[in-house]
């Protein structure tokens, strides 16, 4: 209906036009590509150059070991061996003081025996450094230990070799590329990217409607357009800004995801891979976005209806708020346990559903039933409140004075 | 009654406590210009209201244009003009009036150039893009002026459309007015100022507490309302004309101001009669007029007490 696309049209152009939609737009993927250059900006901070001294209290060549050792793990550790003698720790520790060494470190024949070893230095609160520094103490000592018993060395060396737990997420039947961190980050992102969009667009349809009930603009268009055809039109057409909007947000993810960025001169591994987006993901997140997005814009256009002043309405709609931050704190726990039962009936809640499915659609394959009880109650839901909101905005974007009582809404919502 | 554009039959709204309308009729023809008017808290916005079906009557019926439907159902052919006036504040000026004029079927396109008219013949063509908070809040009537008759309505339907705009731009506002009805369309307008609905209504409707008192054209209300009014003024001396002003067979109200006088004749009086005892009782008389009275009169005749009084009250029990 042409009126109606009057109503989308207005809506949509007033607000591309104002600066915060060029504002929020841009920020979004800025945003995302800081998050990528904060990751290899802290991956380059770890190659920092230690000077450290091992204070050798071996009687064993384990201390020549793991200088070795230390050596080619960690290329950016400068070693050197002292044998333990009396007052070396206070010579070494006025170095420390004078900068001239960051740490040194004890070992014994202890050291195998019962595992301590003491590090003393001014990079203890770095957590790279320290676990460079036990990991290789660890693996030498379970080698130490082992070549004792007479474990062939061969044998020993091998079982040196470090495990890397390499995580892979399987959906449906297939093994997908995306790693147990991605698939963390994507249901991260996806849970505010949800939420912060419902709220927006919802709170926009609010302060649209409210705008007009205090101008007073809407007695003109009441005389020319159903209230349900009026309601509707803002809806679609804040709606269409929010999807323009995360299209662009979604669409720079799309393209960071899956690319790897390398730090140039990075010493390790260290690179930062941006979560793979899969595209039936992405559809999963579009639908839930838009159901839920209709969802919200109905009772926040009610809630507008109902109220006279921008600070009245700021009020009425915390509960609404509180209903949709429900799903977004329960995000952990969803991401625990994707099939728990607390997840499944957020799942099929429809105010709770259009944020928690997506998040646990990326964690976890849902079963077909599921997901389309899920969808079916969320449409169901749509509808039914949609009809609602329309009833109560109908009475209320004429009334003026006090906000309505819960008897007084439901008086609305029966009248003609 | 297939002329009417217009006909409300028995309308009746009540808010909590009072009857804001109660079982008004009202028949406007088709190419008039109609003035409805009462004080204030008469029902005038709210009978208004009920025919732009911005609320639904609890009673009677609204009928437009000789047919059925409600005024959303026309609105392509009711320009209107609510009381309480209002644009979108940070829209543009011409962004405005094309998007009012789409909610009322017209398309984009033969919207704008209208507009531009518009906007040139009121004097506001600079302000096309600027934002409606930066307009005055008289060039804002305008441009909701605009809005109202942007589409070529058939029926305009305007509630105070003087308030707020001082003389030049009412006298704009008025000419406008007359303009349109002149190539054949309906104006309904309500005013609480006689002068206005004086200058330019073919048909008034007086109402008070939300009741008719009076209604027709404007010269069978004067005649029928009027009574008859006579303005004497003397020159020098008034000989004993408080005499002849005080016999209450011939005069029925006075309003004397020594060197001048208005009086009300009763409805035998004779005005020869009193010219004759005037002229015997010694007065000079520098004038002498019958004069139709005017609307401000009637209407502070029909209505006064009732505007005093305030309009809140109980429900009354109804005859």
């Amino acid at each position: 209906m042409r009126k109606v696309l009057a109503i989308i049209r207005r809506e949509f152009i007033e607000r591309v036009r104002t600066k915060w939609f060029w504002v929020g737009t841009i920020l979004g993927p800025l945003l995302m590509v800081g998050l990528i250059g904060f990751q290899i900006l802290l991956a380059g901070r770890r190659g920092g150059d230690r000077r450290i001294v091992v204070v050798d209290g071996t009687t064993t060549a384990f201390g020549q070991h793991l200088v070795r050792q230390l050596q080619t793990n960690v290329p950016r550790f400068h070693l050197a061996r002292v044998p333990t003698r009396a007052g070396v720790a206070d010579s070494l520790l006025t170095e420390v003081v004078g900068k001239q060494l960051d740490g040194f470190l004890l070992v014994s024949d202890s050291t195998i025996d019962f595992g301590t070893a003491e590090y003393r230095g001014s990079n203890v609160s770095s957590i790279a450094d320290m676990e460079e520094l036990q990991g290789t103490l660890r693996r030498l000592v379970f080698a130490a230990r082992l070549e004792r018993r007479g474990i062939d060395t061969l044998l020993v060396r091998q079982a040196e070799i470090p495990l890397r737990l390499a995580t892979h997420k399987i959906s449906g039947t297939k093994l997908t590329g995306e790693s147990g961190e991605q698939s963390f980050m994507v249901g991260f992102g996806m849970a505010i990217l949800l939420f912060v969009a419902i709220l927006i667009y919802g709170v926009n349809v609010m302060s649209s409607v409210l705008e007009e009930k205090t101008t007073r603009v809407v007695e003109l268009l009441i005389s020319s357009l159903r209230p349900f055809q009026l309601m509707v039109g803002k809806v679609l057409g804040a709606g269409a800004v929010g999807l323009v909007q995360l299209t662009v947000w979604v669409g720079s993810a799309r393209l960071l995801s899956g690319a790897k960025y390398r730090v140039a001169g990075a010493t390790a591994g260290a690179g930062f891979t941006f979560p793979n987006i899969p595209t039936t993901t992405l559809l999963v997140f579009v639908l839930y976005f838009l159901l839920g997005y209709f969802l919200y814009a109905a009772i926040y256009a009610a809630v507008g209806a109902m109220s006279s002043t921008e600070s009245e309405a700021r009020q009425a709609q915390v509960p609404v708020q509180l209903l949709l931050m429900i799903p977004y704190v329960s995000f952990f726990a969803l991401l625990n346990d994707p099939n728990s039962s607390l997840a499944v009936w957020m799942t099929m809640i429809p105010f709770w559903s259009p944020i928690a499915t997506p998040v646990r659609w990326g964690a976890t394959p849902i079963p077909v039933v599921q997901m389309v009880a899920s969808i079916g109650f969320l449409v169901v839901a749509v509808l039914v409140v949609t009809w609602l909101a329309a009833r109560i905005y109908r009475v209320g974007i004429l009334m003026t004075g006090k906000r309505p009582n819960l008897k007084e809404m439901v008086r609305w919502i029966r009248a003609g | 009654m297939s002329q009417a554009i217009l006909a409300a039959d028995r309308i009746v709204k009540r808010f909590a406590g009072h009857t804001a309308v109660d079982r008004l009729s009202l028949t406007v023809p088709r190419g008039v210009i109609y003035g409805l008017l009462g004080p204030n808290g008469a029902g005038k916005t709210t009978t208004i209201r009920m025919i732009m079906n911005v609320i639904v009557p609890d009673e009677g019926t609204v009928r437009l244009f000789d047919a059925p439907g409600t005024a959303r159902d026309f609105s392509a052919r009711i320009g209107f003009l609510p009381e309480e006036r209002g644009l979108y504040p940070k829209m543009r000026v011409l962004d405005v009036l094309l998007f009012l004029a789409e909610t009322r079927g017209v398309d984009r396109r033969s919207a704008r150039v209208k507009a531009l008219q518009w906007l040139e013949r009121l004097g506001l063509s600079d302000w096309r893009m600027r934002k409606v908070s930066d307009l005055s809040k008289g060039m804002q009537q305008k441009v909701q002026f605009i809005s109202t008759v942007l589409h070529e309505p058939d029926l305009v339907i305007l509630d105070e459309p003087f308030s707020g705009l001082d003389p030049v731009n009412a006298q704009v506002i008025r000419d406008t007015i007359l303009d349109w009805a002149r190539t054949g369309r309906t104006v309904l307008f309500s005013t609480h100022i006689m002068e206005h609905a004086e200058q330019i209504c073919d048909h008034v409707c007086i109402i008070a507490r939300g009741q008719k008192r009076v209604d027709g054209t404007l010269a069978e209300v004067k005649r029928e309302h009027g009574g008859r009014h006579l303005s004497v003024a003397f020159d020098g001396a008034n000989g004993g004309a408080a005499q002849v002003f005080a016999d209450r067979r011939l005069v029925a109200k006075v309003e004397d101001f020594g060197q001048y006088a208005e009086l009300e004749l009763t409805p035998t009086a004779d005005a020869q009669e009193i010219l004759k005892a005037l002229v015997a009782s010694g007065a000079r008389l520098a004038k002498f007029e019958l004069v139709a009275p005017s609307l401000h009169k009637i209407f502070i005749d029909l209505v006064g007490a009732d505007a005093a009084r305030p309009d809140a009250r109980p429900e009354v029990a109804r005859a």
